[in-house]
């Protein structure tokens, strides 16, 4: 993560979404990582908001009312901090 | 604008999910050709519709995608339709986005990419009936003022504003929109993105809790460490149940209809060589093979299914982790299930899956999981090895072995093959959109399964009548006077063939009139029935089982020249084996080259896969005879 921005998100919320919790809402932060354009096309847009909803070999979150599967390395390249 | 020149082309342009193709039955009505691009079905759509003004315009359905990078190769379809590109589509005059209300947060960035393409555009907001009841608040008139383009809402299945849509895509034709988000930057993407979050801001109000929808019940039990797997063989079990016993029905109809169109042409002509043609092998040969057509219309109505109420996507998902030992992605679950009606349209589904070095290897197996033409085969011979009649406990297990073992074989060939290729150059990770669950859309299911029914009945009317005519005249001819049939048999064509391949097949068991039947289903599996009932001179009846037990008594009582039992156990285990592995079916490699890109990669998956049966079926035979066996 480019260190300016990592500054930015408060020290102790920045997380992956692979580190947050099932049930949790959640701010994306930051696409950070080779495949940031192509979790941009599905929806992963910073400031949207994102719900997981199971964990696994690939997880499933919810962004704006759809439902996606991705996998654990494209989980990484999300940097959320729960909403509120 | 003369109206009797070409219609002006527009087309419909999307995101998965987003109703496209509801949106293109319900502008279309007519039943569509299904545009073949380059000779593929599926990718494009193509259809016409009407304008308020009664003119003609011409509809294209270009497959979902998210951007018009060009991912995956269907949407680099979408692209290159989108640009005037694709060979045998005109460039587009206008496009139809088709955006899902209740998503628009995601769907935008599509709009935006067409409308900086300069392309008059209007935008379809589909499914407001939705968005509504997540309780969204839309605000079309503002959208449409931002982007300067009509925006239209509608609700495709339901059939509602399609009339405002087609107001707003009559002539003349909007303008190309500005794209001022786009001007003087590098790359757009940032300054789009901003663009849509604008849009979202002043064209919709979303509220801020989630809410436990029907598809998040189902959800948590479809997908269910536990239960998710439970529900997945029950649906499976229950699709392929379905399809072996309630096919059985119609089967019989159409076999009786053959059996006594047969009967009654025998009767009408007097006794000779036409008669002969006609009965034996036109009436014969074709109907050998649309018995099968229940079935395949069943297989294809449950992938239908599964895939309009959103199923299948769910059980990409379950199947990921299994895949991945085959190296394999969940996307791969979709294209290897549809290979077990046919191979075709399983090579040609693989164009979802992302690294194509993965799509490579998925064509590469897709062919071993076992088709519905293998079926008649299996069915003459399985009740071979144990008991005569068929429908036994016994031999379902044996069936079940024998799906198993291609499938199983495929992912050790599959891992083999990924390993050898190496990694993609560009890492590609699973990603799967969810759908919510929908009810089917049966106007859909039904066009594509008469599309799927018509092209087997097409093949069976053109390749295999064309067969069975030529396999009529190597039995018949040339002809001799002695009135056994085996002398007669041995004196024709097909006689003297089967007498120069027998020391090819001699080794795996097999003798001369089996090494014919197995070279004339190298055209296409079935036709192994049809040979075997032509040599052995099988009377049609009026039973498609009758027809079978018939011809299985008759093989079970061949013999060779010095007395020994032709078919013994080994025999048929052996051949068994041969036709799992064995690829036989010429348009499947005619649509392997062109899927895969590369005439080399289909005539090496067909040399070694015959390759691959020749042996496996040598080593049965052999290993069993050492083992005393047979």
């Amino acid at each position: 993560m480019p260190f300016a921005l990592a500054n930015d998100l408060a020290v102790d919320s920045a997380m992956t979404l692979n580190q947050a919790r099932v049930g949790c809402d959640m701010r994306i932060q930051l696409l950070d990582g080779p495949a940031c354009e192509r979790l941009r096309d599905l929806g992963f847009c910073e400031q949207l908001q994102v719900r997981k909803l199971s964990n696994g070999r690939n997880l499933i979150c919810s962004v704006c009312g759809t439902r996606l599967a991705i996998s654990r390395e494209l989980a990484d390249q999300v940097w959320v901090a729960p909403v509120g | 604008m003369s109206e009797s020149a070409s219609p002006e082309t527009i087309a419909l342009v999307g995101n998965p999910n987003a109703g496209k193709t509801t949106l293109f039955n319900a502008l279309t009505k007519s039943i569509e050709r299904v545009g073949n691009y380059a000779g593929v079905t599926v990718a494009v759509k193509e259809g016409e519709m009407f304008t308020p003004h009664g003119q003609k315009l011409r509809v294209l359905d270009l497959p979902g995608c998210y951007s018009l990078r060009a991912h995956s190769p269907d949407e680099k379809v979408a692209r290159d339709a989108l640009t005037g590109q694709l060979a045998g589509t005109p460039k587009p005059a206008l496009a139809v986005c088709v955006v899902d209300a209740s998503n628009l947060e995601r769907h935008l960035n599509l709009v935006l990419n067409v409308i900086e393409l300069g392309l008059p555009v209007v935008i379809a907001l589909n499914m407001v009936d939705v968005a509504e009841k997540q309780g969204l608040r839309l605000d079309p008139a503002k959208l449409s003022e931002e982007l300067n383009v009509p925006v239209v809402p509608i609700q495709a299945n339901a059939g509602k504003g399609l009339l405002d849509l087609k107001q707003a895509i009559r002539h003349p034709f909007p303008p190309a929109a500005a794209s001022p988000w786009a001007q003087g930057q590098e790359d757009p993407e940032p300054a789009r993105r901003a663009m849509v979050a604008r849009l979202c801001e002043v064209a919709v109000r979303r509220p801020d809790a989630h809410q436990q929808t029907v598809s998040d019940k189902l959800d948590s039990v479809l997908l269910h460490p536990v239960f998710g797997w439970v529900a997945f063989l029950a649906i499976m079990f229950a699709v392929f149940w379905s399809i072996f016993s309630f096919a059985g029905i119609p089967m019989g109809w159409i076999e009786t209809g053959l059996g006594n169109l047969g009967q009654w042409v025998e009767g009408a002509m007097p006794d000779g060589d036409l008669r002969s043609l006609l009965v034996d092998g036109v009436i014969g040969g074709v109907s050998g093979v649309l018995v099968f057509l229940p079935q395949i219309v069943l297989l294809f109505l449950f992938i239908g299914l599964l895939e309009s109420s959103g199923y299948m996507a769910r059980a990409a998902y379950l199947m990921d982790g299994f895949m991945a030992k085959a190296g394999l992605s969940g996307k791969a679950f979709l294209p290897l299930f549809s290979a077990h009606a046919c191979a075709i349209p399983g090579v040609m589904a693989t164009r979802t899956i992302d690294s194509a070095k993965e799509r490579l290897v998925t064509i590469f197996i897709a062919p071993w999981m076992s088709c519905s033409a293998r079926l008649p085969v299996y069915f003459l011979l399985v009740p071979l090895l144990i008991h005569r009649q068929e429908g036994s406990w016994l031999q379902a297990a044996i069936l079940f072995g024998i799906y198993s073992t291609g499938i199983l074989t495929a992912f050790v060939v599959a891992r083999l093959l990924r390993a050898r290729l190496g990694p993609d150059k560009q890492p590609n990770h699973f990603m799967l959109e969810l759908p919510p669950y929908r009810g089917p859309q049966w106007g859909y299911i039904f066009r594509h399964v008469a599309d799927r029914a018509w092209a087997f009945v097409a093949k069976a009317g053109t390749v295999i009548l064309g067969l069975s005519i030529l396999l009529w005249a190597l039995s018949t001819y040339p002809k001799t006077d002695s009135e056994e049939s085996g002398e007669k048999l041995a004196h024709s064509a097909m006689g003297r063939i089967g007498h120069v391949i027998e020391p090819v097949v001699k080794p795996l068991g097999f003798d001369g009139r089996t090494g014919t039947a197995i070279l004339t289903s190298f055209a296409a599996r079935e036709v192994f029935n049809t040979t075997l009932g032509v040599i052995f001179h099988v009377e049609e009846s009026d039973d498609e089982e009758a027809t079978r037990g018939a011809l299985r008594d008759k093989l079970a009582t061949a013999t060779w020249p010095d007395g020994r039992p032709l078919f013994t156990p080994l025999t048929v285990v052996s051949l068994l084996v041969f036709y799992i592995y064995a690829l036989q079916c010429l348009p499947t490699s005619a649509v392997v080259a062109r899927e895969a890109g590369s005439w080399k990669w289909a005539a090496g998956q067909f040399v070694f896969m015959s390759g691959f049966a020749y042996v496996a079926s040598l080593l049965v035979f052999q290993l069993g005879r050492m083992f005393g066996l047979g």
